[in-house]
């Protein structure tokens, strides 16, 4: 039998972690700052985050709700303190010199002016870049967009002869913030076992690479780089009754997915092999196409499961809350805001012995 | 010292969304002991293949990129000595990584149950689909099925055209779960440490991906009627951005603050090195888009991202840097079932009488028993 304590103590609840938000650094920078201190927050770390006069401008970037606030900012901000501070003043830099003397970790963008003050805290510094420190490129424009040419993700999505297309949502900025997280948690790890906690230093520009590094991976094997095929590719996006499937199969599930759709036509040898059904792509397509036409993403998932085959129905963000697993789980969890009301959001994805991180409100701003 | 130097791992991750959180943890200083069997290899091995002659199994590029700093067993888990050998190790690991389908470790009587039977400490990292509950848990997916469920799809396209997937050469969703689940793990591995009892952490893929979608899922619950869907390559907050074709051929990606609608003939009229770095020049971000050839020649872009082996075969490097350091790669990516015996030995003290009798039952082997995984 678990002890009370035990259960009601969050993981991460004996840290305490600032987030010093600079009044003037890019947004996407301030996108994967704030969402690996709010994951620590959910976790129970006592998180507090120093906003800059007139707050951190994550409060006025959309999507914004009904009210006006920021969708964006309730997400990123759940579970923290919030303080303002002027760090251009003496004063400022001075209160925040006392925060950091009790605080396990900080995070801070590398533009930020008070950069050099945070590194030579007794804080651990988690920084977060937008480039590789090798590119000695502090001050270059940036943005999110730019990140995922730079990584190469972009050159991966979209038709081959059009414009390349970016991922939806903000997948360079999460994707680091999720690293800077797992950093902050090697670091708090090391100090907690009497250790001298390494920096951590995440660039955009670095994390879009590690995770598309297929691209590098296969230009190194290959000769050549792989990039978006479009109506090309084994993997397309086919329409049904009620919206669009994605069809996704691996090798061994071929014989599934051909008995699956059963159309004789399949049995061809072309189709035998993935070179086959990459070399005849277009006819394969026509093939299977009509099966989907007059059946529901539900029916096409039910059915596919049944035999193992993986295809991917396309749901909206707004489906997403009447998703039966989500629903199931938990995942989108209601939460009381005191000025906007119930709000529903994902919770950290994970549950730790069946249990889920419930998020409290984002912080006002204190006038 | 490393954060996690005197931890082991025994490692059931395939492909990449478990075996790249072990692999994170070995970046740390983790000892990690990944487990395969003859019957049946990290898929990886078969799909990057190179060639069909005899080793094809220990050549695959993607295997090795994902799998460095790793010790290799392989043990058939079906076997009932082979599960023996697992429950042994279990006791002298510290976190389990798998990725299986929900119920395969359970029906080998090495679920979490079994094993934290042996070793209450045991952190166990269960990375699956669709999470280790509700009705969809027995789903399958793969990679980019999981682009569509998770909402990132919808939102993915040209302008009111059909969703798009990021594709079997990205496979997206599967790249991010082990940015998280690593630090999760390590979460766990404190509280281990200072309670004397490990976890079970059951993570949903599929969660992971639509997380990242945070904000549109806040504002769609609070506006059902919210306009979303594709839009190309803007992005609402931003003035204007898009993909623009220069003159040598090549693409860019420029985000303007405020609207400009000669941009797309600025790109045209210069090579893109050119237009690159006069945009940037007056404060504007862009960048060429890249593909993998050039991101193999940018090395001061790479930063610690891409690593060579002793071998000289290039791997995976870190995602962050420690210390302003990346790693180096002690051992490469090991050969199916490289050190069994090596392993055997040194935790559960076998001998050589005991280390034949396995291979000679096929409980351990060196080579597959199948041809396609």
């Amino acid at each position: 039998m678990q002890k009370m304590s035990d259960d009601t103590s969050l993981p991460l609840a004996r840290f305490t972690i600032v987030e010093v938000n600079d009044a003037n650094v890019p947004l996407c920078l301030r996108l994967a700052t704030s969402l690996a201190a709010k994951i620590a927050a959910d976790l129970g770390a006592d998180v507090l985050k120093i906003e800059p006069l007139g707050g951190d401008p994550v409060r006025r970037a959309p999507p914004f709700l009904l009210q006006g606030e920021s969708a964006l900012f309730q997400f990123l901000n759940t579970s923290k303190r919030s303080l303002v501070l002027d760090l251009v003043s003496e004063s400022g830099r001075n209160a925040l010199a006392g925060l950091l003397n009790k605080a396990d970790a900080v995070l801070f963008e590398e533009p930020a002016t008070s950069a050099p003050l945070l590194r030579a805290s007794h804080a651990t510094p988690i920084e977060i870049a937008a480039f590789p420190a090798e590119m000695n490129a502090a001050t270059r424009p940036v943005s999110e967009f730019a990140i995922l040419a730079l990584g190469g993700l972009l050159h991966m999505v979209g038709e081959p002869e059009r414009k390349p297309l970016r991922l939806g949502g903000h997948q360079a900025s999460y994707a680091a913030g999720l690293t800077a997280f797992t950093g902050l948690s090697a670091a708090l790890a090391a100090r907690d076992a009497g250790q001298t906690a390494p920096a951590v230093r995440v660039s955009l520009a670095e994390v879009m690479q590690w995770v598309n590094w297929k691209a590098a991976s296969g230009a190194d094997a290959g000769g050549t780089s792989p990039g978006r095929e479009g109506k090309n590719s084994e993997f397309q996006i086919v329409p049904c009754r009620d919206g669009h499937v994605a069809v996704v199969y691996t090798v061994t599930q071929w014989p599934a997915t051909r008995a699956l759709i059963g159309d004789p036509r399949l049995a061809n040898p072309m189709f035998n092999t993935r070179a086959g059904r990459r070399q005849n792509i277009t006819r394969l397509y026509e093939i299977i196409t009509p099966w989907f036409a007059d059946k529901t993403r539900a029916e096409i998932q039910k059915t596919a499961q049944a035999k193992g085959v993986p295809f991917g129905p396309i749901f909206s963000p707004a489906e997403l809350l009447q998703t039966e697993q989500y629903v199931s789980r938990g995942f989108l969890t209601e939460m009381a805001h005191p000025k906007l009301g119930s709000l529903r959001l994902p919770q950290l994805p994970v549950q730790w012995n069946g249990r889920s991180f419930a998020p409290r409100p984002a912080p006002e701003l204190a006038a | 010292m490393k954060a996690l130097a005197g931890v082991r791992v025994l490692d059931f991750g395939l492909l990449t969304a478990g075996a790249n959180t072990s692999a994170m943890l070995a970046d740390l200083g983790a000892d990690v002991i990944k487990i395969e069997s003859g019957a049946y290899l990290d898929p990886f091995r078969v799909v990057g293949k190179p060639d069909n002659e005899k080793g094809w199994w220990n050549r695959s590029p993607q295997f090795r990129f994902t799998n460095r700093n790793k010790r290799g067993l392989a043990l058939n888990l079906k076997a009932p000595e082979g599960q023996r050998v697992i429950r042994e190790l279990a006791a002298h690991c510290d976190i389990v990584v798998e990725n299986f389908r929900r119920g395969v470790l359970d029906r080998a009587a090495l679920g979490y149950k079994d094993l934290s039977a042996i070793n209450p400490r045991l952190v166990f990292a269960a990375i699956s689909s669709q999470g280790d509950t509700g009705p969809e848990r027995m789903n399958v997916s793969f990679g980019s099925t999981l682009d569509a469920t998770s909402g990132i799809a919808s939102l993915t396209g040209y302008e009111g055209e059909e969703p798009r997937i990021s594709g079997m050469d990205v496979n997206y969703p599967d790249q991010i779960v082990s940015l998280f689940a690593t630090g999760i793990v390590i979460a766990a591995i404190m509280e281990a440490r200072r309670t004397g009892k490990g976890a079970f952490l059951d993570f949903s893929q599929r969660e992971v991906a639509s997380f990242t979608l945070g904000e549109e899922i806040v504002a769609a619950s609070a506006d059902p009627a919210r306009a979303s869907g594709r839009r190309g390559n803007r992005e609402e907050g931003v003035a204007q951005q898009d993909a623009h074709r220069c003159k040598d051929g090549r693409w860019i990606a420029v985000t303007l603050d405020a609207p400009d609608p000669a941009i797309d003939a600025f790109c045209a009229g210069r090579d893109s090195a050119d237009a690159v770095a006069a945009l940037l020049a007056r404060g504007i971000a862009a960048a060429p888009c890249n593909d993998g050839a050039d991101l193999l020649r940018d090395t001061k872009l790479q930063g610690v991202t891409l690593v060579r082996d002793e071998r000289g075969g290039l791997v995976k490097g870190l995602p962050y840097r420690l210390d302003g350091k990346g790693i180096s790669i002690e051992r490469p990516g090991p050969d199916l079932g490289q050190h069994t015996d090596e392993v055997l030995r040194e935790l559960l003290g076998y001998d050589d009488a005991q280390l034949k009798k396995l291979a000679d039952t096929g409980v351990t082997s060196t080579t597959p028993t199948v041809g396609e995984v």
